[in-house]
């Protein structure tokens, strides 16, 4: 018997040395890192990042760490914004749902507030991300009903309930401007807020949200490849067309919504857990924005762009902080004006309406840029 | 004979046997470059075989092929060998007339037609070939349910009568092809014919099997002689005796891999994908690799172009170094060559697709030194070779490191050349030497002489004792009023290297001075329009813009600086037209037919005489 065509097709084989675009499967044309340079440079940046811990200074260690977790939430913002193409101005409220859930299961039973004293990270991070995924899918009825504008007005919605509820439900958050203690990151004993015997807090730290973001960022990249991902794209391009083409889009918006409310569930949850403690004003609109910025700055549906974009937030306020013994103008008090809080504010708005005009696809456009100049060499297309 | 006769039949047999999972072929489907092993081929192979079995082909029959390349060619083709019948290929852009022509006269039984165009084609003209009996399609789209006629039959059905012919005799394959002679037909290949209808030239297998040994096997092309590393592109004319050795016979006896090219569209796209190894071109292909490359440069920007215009010049010293050297490295143009590998080289040859060339060829025309100095300069080892239908295209070939330039390379080992002292003509004599033409006593007699001697029409002159310099057509050469006998070809060759010039048609016989019919190149022409806001319509309207006649008119005074007196083209005028087989204008391998051109464009060639009352 022959192979059929098909057969021959599906027929599974690697590359051949040399000659990177001539794609033998379909397999070979989705895979994750398509070419040996991705391959190499992922290797080399993971392989660095690893190292960093052990070279740099542990303030600017925490600062990272923080930005790890905010670019979990980023990159659940990017699923459903990014790639699935709805707006989401809510993405705070999700952020809180997990971070409360999180802190009540991780909390001291016999404290102020709710608490299930089950400390393990393993418990309460899937659970963070659980319950916003339950959250999100019970707003997604509404999504599949609206988009652009509207939409947004929606899920701006969400936060203000979110705030009030947050606001009123002392019992579980400890009320505005009181607030509460946040998740402990243990894993079975070992607590990665604590120094240890060989690795300072800020160290472990770092590590545990670099493993887990690269845990994240490659279930996100992987979801852009699947079936579920290429659909979003299509629902994203062009709903109506995509509907022409077969898919579902209720259940695709709704299956974004509840992805992307995990990752804010889980990115709330480790955010909190670095800082120690929060209070119910922290999920406001400016959280929103601010993840707004983050997607829009790295490259929106891009994971790597989100990353990138993610710590170049999380970073400004370190570089902020710096200006005032350049500019004595500007003042390190929130008293004064102007001040770096307020620059702060200021350069958000700056950087998204002037990579929106000028580098739509964010940082990763720049990058893509870069990468097209020697691709095309020494051609210019 | 004691020994079974070889054949590539008998080859692809041998390689499915040693190595049956190793990739024999390789098409594009859907954007996936799907493989064909050693073992799928022969089993397709094989199940052709029967399949002609089946439809009462018997050895000495003939099965014509109307396709672009791609693998059912191949199997087609070997599939009918295998049944010690010839295969004839007819080139997918002739007309319904053409394949009328070459279906009645090679009287073809059966006929194997790529798609809806090509049996349309073969129904136009089923009148003039009634020894045809079945049409077998590989594309069902347009032809499956809207098509009724008896003798029509699908690719998978075809198979599949092949399947169960099998089934039912499993040894008859076999045995017919022990039955192999080396003095069997093994194709007839049809001469383009710039001047009378096609020929059919005869190619017996043991022709075939004389090439494969000469130029395959002992390496007169390659060295090292070629293997199943190696991969090569098919995108030329199967049915040209020049793609069928560099794609089915380098394939059968090497055991290269054979990736087809989606179409002749998009063999840039396809070079960079596969990134071949051997790569064979006609002049056209290289002068318009060329021309590509000098329009892409010049819309790059600032320093991409200064970066480009700097490595460009070295590569004008490493080539004329290397045309001193014969194509030999010498430690001043390797360094300067490595380090512009660095910079520069590297990333344009893999645009290009040549990364990884070890071997280039330029063959089936004359084509000008300078194109081929160019590519040497980059680092993309070319050779000129030559050779003709009649001969197997065994006659001469430059040598990797005995490069000369401007000749067609040195005779190859056991064959025999030697140049008329009287008329200059070249003639061949080896094994491969072909058997005649089909049907045709008397264009054989003509053409062979008692003692084996092919007259190749061509005339050459040695060069340095070892090479052999082809001057031009013997027919094609010019004789002026003033009696001197000049060589069109080379000056028209010359105009050509321009990027801006497509076709030239030197004209002169018998008159008082030179002449030139050109053609203009629209995509490099247009973008030089383009670049200097000049607006046009048409080919016809861009040919006759003043400036652009200007532009030629400045190439034509640099090509006649260095030429002599009597050879210099005194008037020329731009073709109105883009020249075209389907119009008679070309021969379907893209040669021009002088007589037809000088007919047509009579107008043109009148005034360019008229006005003048001699040399300006």
């Amino acid at each position: 018997m022959t192979a059929t065509a098909t057969e021959r097709r599906s027929r599974s084989r690697g590359r051949l040395r040399g000659r990177p675009q001539l794609y033998r499967s379909y397999a070979q044309e989705l895979a994750l890192f398509n070419t040996r340079p991705k391959q190499v440079w992922v290797g080399v940046i993971v392989l660095m990042s690893f190292l960093l811990p052990f070279l740099v200074s542990d303030s600017l260690l925490q600062t990272l760490a923080l930005g790890f977790a905010f670019a979990i939430g980023a990159l659940g913002l990017n699923i459903v914004t990014g790639l699935a193409g709805q707006v989401s101005l809510g993405h705070a409220f999700f952020l809180g749902v997990g971070a409360y859930t999180a802190a009540a299961i991780s909390g001291d039973p016999d404290g102020r507030t709710i608490g299930f004293g089950i400390t393990n990270i393993l418990v309460w991070l899937p659970a963070a991300g659980l319950v916003a995924a339950v959250a999100g899918v019970l707003v997604a009825p509404l999504a599949t009903r609206l988009r652009g504008l509207y939409l947004a007005i929606v899920t701006l919605g969400l936060v203000f309930i979110g705030e009030f509820v947050f606001g009123e439900w002392s019992d579980l958050t400890g009320g505005n401007g009181v607030g509460r203690e946040a998740a402990v990151p243990d894993l079975f004993g070992y607590d990665f807020s604590r120094d240890s015997e060989s690795l300072t807090a800020d160290q472990n730290l770092y590590l545990l949200m670099l493993v887990l973001m690269l845990v994240f960022a490659l279930g996100a990249r992987n979801l852009a490849r699947s079936r579920v991902g290429r659909a979003f794209s299509a629902v994203r391009d062009r709903d109506m067309a995509a509907e022409m083409m077969g898919i579902n889009l209720p259940r695709t918006k709704t299956v974004a919504f509840g992805i992307s409310s995990f990752y804010a569930g889980c990115a709330g949850a480790l955010i909190y857990s670095i800082i120690g403690f929060f209070e119910p004003s922290s999920f406001s609109l400016l959280l929103s924005v601010q993840f707004i910025a983050m997607v829009l700055i790295g490259g929106a549906g891009t994971v790597s762009g989100t990353i990138m974009g993610a710590l170049f937030i999380s970073l400004l306020p370190t570089l902020t902080r710096e200006l005032p013994s350049y500019l004595p103008v500007i003042s390190a008090q929130v008293t004064e004006t102007p001040n770096i809080y307020q620059l702060e504010s200021i350069l958000y708005g700056l950087l998204i309406v002037g990579f929106l005009l000028f580098e739509p696809r964010g940082l990763f456009g720049i990058w893509v840029r870069i990468r097209n100049y020697w691709k095309g060499w020494p051609f210019s297309y | 004979m004691t020994e079974p006769t070889r054949s590539p039949v008998t080859r692809i047999r041998e390689h499915a046997a040693s190595m049956p999972d190793a990739v024999a072929l390789r098409d594009k489907d859907m954007g996936i470059w799907r493989e064909w092993t050693w073992a799928e081929y022969w089993d397709q192979v094989q199940l052709a075989g029967h399949a002609f079995l089946q439809l009462g082909v018997v050895p000495g029959d003939r099965v014509a092929i109307h396709s672009e390349n791609r693998p059912e060619w191949l199997v087609a083709d070997l599939g009918a060998l295998a049944v010690r019948a010839a295969s004839v290929g007819i080139y997918p852009t002739n007309p319904a007339a053409e394949v009328g022509y070459l279906l009645g006269d090679s009287g073809a039984r059966i006929l194997v037609a790529e798609d809806q165009e090509q049996v349309d084609k073969a129904f136009a003209v089923l009148d003039e070939c009634p020894e045809l009996q079945r049409v077998v399609y590989l594309e069902p789209r347009g032809i499956r349910h809207r098509y009724d006629d008896r003798r029509l039959l699908g690719w998978p059905e075809f198979l599949e009568l092949g399947r169960s012919h099998r089934e039912r005799h499993p040894d008859a394959l076999a045995q017919v092809l022990a039955g192999q002679r080396p003095d069997d037909l093994a194709t007839l290949i049809y001469t383009s014919g710039t001047t009378g209808p096609p020929k059919g030239a005869m190619l017996t297998v043991a022709n075939v099997e004389f090439a494969t040994r000469v130029l395959i096997e002992e390496g007169a092309f390659t060295d090292p002689p070629p293997g199943p590393r190696d991969l090569t592109l098919s995108y030329l004319p199967l049915s040209h005796v020049a793609e069928r050795i560099f794609t089915t016979w380098f394939n059968a006896a090497a055991g290269t891999q054979v990736n087809f090219a989606e179409s002749i569209e998009t063999v840039p796209q396809n070079l960079r994908e596969v990134q071949p190894t051997i790569l064979f071109g006609v002049p056209r292909i290289w002068e318009k690799l060329l021309a590509g490359i000098e329009i892409r440069l010049s819309g790059a920007s600032w320093l991409k172009r200064k970066v480009a215009a700097f490595w460009l010049g070295v590569a004008d010293g490493i080539g004329e170094r290397l045309v001193e050297t014969g194509g030999r490295h010498t430690a001043g143009t390797r360094l300067r060559y490595a380090v512009g590998h660095v910079f520069f080289y590297r990333a344009l040859k893999d645009r290009l697709g040549m990364r990884k060339v070890r071997y280039a060829a330029s063959g089936a025309a004359p084509i000008a030194p300078e194109v081929l100095r160019f590519f040497m300069g980059i680092g993309v080892p070319m050779h000129e070779v030559y050779g003709m239908t009649e001969n197997t295209a065994v006659a001469t070939g430059n040598r990797p490191g005995r490069v000369k330039l401007g000749t067609v390379g040195e005779v190859h080992p056991g064959t025999e050349l030697r140049i008329d002292e009287e008329t200059g003509e070249i003639l061949t004599r080896h094994a491969g030497v072909f058997a005649g033409y089909w049907r045709n006593e008397e264009a054989t007699r003509q053409a062979l002489t008692e003692d084996g001697w092919l007259h190749t029409g061509d005339v050459g002159e040695w060069v340095d004792g070892t090479h052999v310099r082809i001057t031009d057509r013997m027919k094609d050469i010019i004789i002026t009023a003033g009696g001197k006998n000049v060589s069109p070809s080379m000056i028209e060759n010359a105009l050509k290297a321009s990027p801006y010039i497509r076709e030239a048609i030197v004209i002169g016989d018998g008159r008082r001075f030179l002449s030139a019919l050109i053609g203009i190149e629209l995509d490099t022409v247009g973008e030089w329009a383009q670049r200097r806001q000049l607006g046009y319509s048409t080919y016809r309207d861009l040919s006759e813009k003043p400036e652009v006649v200007e532009l030629v008119a400045g190439i034509v005074t640099e090509v006649n600086s260095r030429f002599a007196q009597v050879e210099q083209v005194r008037e020329f005028r731009l073709l109105p037209k883009e020249l075209d087989h389907e119009d008679g204008e070309l021969t379907a391998t893209q040669k021009v037919k002088r007589s037809a051109i000088s007919r047509m464009f009579e107008d043109a060639v009148q005034d360019m005489y008229a006005g003048a009352v001699g040399p300006r």
